[in-house]
């Protein structure tokens, strides 16, 4: 039987996309939506949407891609990822937290952001997403002796008050 | 080529305390979003960033180092990061072009 027929397929990236990431909130009811966006500036708008008022909280330029494997050219749409965050969570109360502190040193949980922390709407990354990027991230660093868990953001008790670091395109002004 | 003697060779100055280990590639870029998509396992990234999110997004392709040219200096936070993460964090004078000039001449590609 074959690697990829074991489930262990030989991630690369793929359908590379450059562009923001949006955030925007309802001023009214608190809940965030996040969207991808491939346009030359990233919009700042401001919009009543039925009983949503919806305002931008952020912008960053970010990339997003997908996974495809080496061998068999299965490819996993990660569409629903909208970012990656360094967990650096110490709540032992968080499953997050509990997950990070039975990591190593120099291993990492990162939490894979959906479209809408606050979940409102019952949906968050795929297991088929986290699968595939816990595969991808892991590849050939047993040697280094460390590991790095990616959890979907359901897993987090509450992304408000989570700490830990996007991976985003900040600071590019400050020069 | 490992880090020690890359540090030595090419005059950086450490600022976290690290684990020696082989450098395989170089990768050049000031977005992490490029490097999270490109940079590959155990290279050196030079960059001019020092913002926290640099060392998140070189933790996840498991890079070996970091060199922060220009002679600019991460805050605490994001050495404490480095540091934890196990990613070598180093400053240089020169400027990207220079500094990777220097790692060509060492034989780096």
């Amino acid at each position: 039987m074959s690697g990829c027929e074991q489930g262990k397929h030989e991630w690369f990236t793929c359908n590379l996309r450059h562009g923001f990431l949006v955030v925007e909130g309802c001023f009214e009811c608190g809940i965030r939506s996040s969207f991808f966006c491939t346009e030359r500036v990233a919009p700042v708008e401001e919009y009543r949407e039925g009983k949503h008022f919806w305002i931008t909280m952020g912008s960053y330029q970010s990339a997003r891609f997908d996974l495809q494997c080496r061998d068999c050219g299965k490819t996993v749409d990660l569409d629903d990822v909208f970012g990656l965050m360094l967990s650096e969570c110490t709540d032992a109360g968080c499953p997050v937290g509990a997950i990070a502190s039975r990591q190593g040193p120099g291993s990492m949980v990162f939490v894979a952001l959906c479209e809408d922390s606050t979940h409102a709407k019952g949906i968050c990354v795929s297991s088929e997403g986290i699968a595939a990027l816990n595969d991808y991230f892991n590849r050939d660093i047993e040697a280094l002796g460390r590991r790095v868990v990616v959890v979907p953001c359901k897993t987090c008790n509450s992304l408000d008050k989570c700490r830990g670091t996007i991976i985003a395109d900040t600071g590019l002004t400050e020069f | 080529m490992k880090i020690s003697e890359i540090a030595e060779k090419t005059g950086l100055r450490a600022i976290n305390d690290y684990g020696d280990r082989e450098v395989e590639s170089v990768y050049v870029s000031d977005m992490v979003s490029d490097l999270i998509t490109s940079a590959k396992r155990n290279s050196i990234l030079i960059t001019l960033q020092t913002h926290k999110s640099l060392i998140a997004a070189a933790s996840v392709v498991a890079a070996a180092m970091i060199v922060i040219v220009k002679g600019r200096r991460p805050s605490d936070d994001v050495v404490e990061l480095a540091t934890k993460t196990g990613i070598a964090l180093f400053t240089s004078d020169l400027d990207t072009w220079t500094f990777a000039k220097k790692l060509v001449q060492l034989g780096m590609e």
